[in-house]
């Protein structure tokens, strides 16, 4: 067994008493306060997550978009620089190896953010198709700390402390290489909770700092059950839930991340002519909270699915899930049951995200 | 440190017992309300369950996790808390006024086979 390793932070997370759990090979804190109210936190205020243990890797050199392009069926290539993109990551045969997020630092340079569970095999397969290029593809997960500001007063805190100093040039889905002081930061205004906010890449001499001074500033610590409930909140899909090995991007919401219009990318032909098999809902309930893997039933009983992801929402007080339903079982907005137990809880369906939050 | 009350006697999954004249009461410890976080529903069996020492007789939901409640004693179920089952988050700030069940036993012999106070502590300090 290969030892847990720990983020810069760790002694700050145990300082503070929090929860703390084995999570993709780091021991991370999974709560300080209360999960709710960390999630209240970052809908209303401002939140921090230490998200160090996620991965980055650098595509750097004169074909560094067309490289990061390749790999993603979303479209890096016609963004402005400074901008970032969303991409779920996929194979010849359209699944998915991972979910991501590339930003383009400049025109022969392009970060790619992924799950800390998935390094090494987004690695390895990104790895395959790195010959046809002319770059230089480097894993720097060990050299970068990252903190998540989250919540309608991350940005303006940031303001004050004058880590952002300009915050009219960070459009949502926007990222900076800059500097505070002498420490280098790269800043993006993204995230994984629905809110405003940003990610910000460091060093892990200057996470300490950065992370006091934040605290200092009322911004309030936050785990990763917390942002957890965030992102199911706001639906966004997590690895190993909506999205795995055995699905595409079709089969969990994703197509407008599939820009089958591109000449090409990993993936592409596959999903073209790739049938889902399964749609991805949005359910929720009175009292019950569903849980990852109940079944999903129609009103005869018959089990038509499974839920990917589910919580109880602090903002709605309703249980909230989101659900694969077989595509040639499901008619649309017929009656659905997740069965809890044995006990069949009609559900809600809803069109959008159960919270939509205020990120611009 | 959380909280032992030395009257009561307790499980090692964190359920404790008291006496009540001839019932007893259950709930989860200090110690369990604590690991589970806020705890947002309640299932308790009705009035007139047979509870079986050891078996599941209930589930405790916090907003990361469901857990089951074990039985810690043989008897059958007299009284539900039902205002428990409406306010779980009763079970967070008094969780050993927040009793879940009453229950009748035909014997003692599991009550005594339960943790006492001072072991109890022990084993949550062993736990962390």
């Amino acid at each position: 067994m290969e030892q847990t390793k720990r983020t810069q932070l760790y002694e700050e997370h145990l300082h503070l008493k929090a929860q703390m759990a084995p999570f993709a090979g780091y021991e991370m804190p999974i709560q300080y306060s209360s999960v709710k109210e960390e999630v209240l936190s970052v809908r209303h205020g401002v939140g921090v997550f230490d998200v160090s243990h996620m991965g980055e890797f650098f595509i750097e050199g004169p074909e560094a978009q067309e490289f990061a392009d390749y790999l993603i069926p979303n479209d890096l290539l016609s963004l402005d620089i400074h901008k970032a993109v969303y991409s779920p990551l996929c194979r010849e045969n359209g699944t998915v190896v991972d979910d991501l997020i590339m930003y383009k630092l400049a025109t022969n340079k392009v970060l790619v953010c992924m799950n800390a569970s998935n390094v090494e095999k987004d690695w390895n397969h990104m790895r395959q198709y790195q010959k046809q290029f002319n770059v230089k593809f480097t894993n720097r997960t060990e050299s970068y700390s990252l903190l998540a500001v989250q919540g309608p007063q991350a940005v303006p805190l940031l303001e004050n402390l004058g880590i952002i100093k300009n915050s009219d040039n960070m459009a949502y889905y926007s990222a900076i290489e800059t500097t505070f002081g002498r420490d280098e930061l790269i800043i993006a205004r993204t995230g994984y909770t629905g809110e405003d906010g940003v990610e910000i890449f460091c060093s892990h001499q200057f996470v300490g700092k950065l992370w006091k001074m934040l605290l200092e500033h009322k911004a309030v610590p936050c785990g990763l059950a917390s942002r957890d409930v965030l992102r199911m909140e706001a639906c966004y899909p997590l690895y190993g839930h909506e999205i795995h090995d055995n699905v595409t991007p079709l089969d969990s919401g994703l197509k407008w991340t599939v820009k089958l219009q591109k000449n090409r990318f990993v993936g592409k032909e596959a999903l073209a002519q790739y049938k889902p098999k399964w749609q991805l809902l949005k359910l929720s309930i009175d009292k019950m909270i569903p849980r990852q893997d109940y079944p999903i039933e129609n009103s005869k009983g018959e089990v038509i699915g499974h839920v990917t992801s589910g919580t109880m929402s602090p903002i709605l007080n309703r249980g909230i899930a989101m659900a694969h339903v077989a595509q040639d079982q499901y008619v649309k907005d017929q009656q659905i049951f997740i069965n809890i137990r044995n006990r069949k809880c009609e559900a809600q369906l809803h069109k959008g995200p159960f919270v939509v939050g205020g990120h611009k | 440190m959380s909280k032992i009350p030395g009257d009561l006697r307790y499980t090692e999954s964190h359920e404790w017992v008291k006496k009540d004249g001839e019932f007893f009461t259950l709930g989860i410890t200090d110690y369990a309300q604590n690991a589970l976080g806020d705890i947002v529903f309640i299932e308790l069996p009705e009035v007139g369950t047979k509870l079986e020492k050891g078996k599941p007789c209930g589930v405790v939901e916090s907003i990361k996790s469901v857990s089951d409640i074990y039985a810690p004693i043989s008897g059958e179920v007299t009284d539900v808390n039902s205002e428990l089952v409406n306010m779980p988050e009763l079970c967070n700030s008094d969780p050993y006024g927040a009793w879940f069940v009453k229950v009748k036993v035909t014997t003692q012999d599991d009550y005594n086979a339960l943790i006492p106070a001072d072991q109890y502590e022990k084993h949550c300090e062993h736990a962390e």
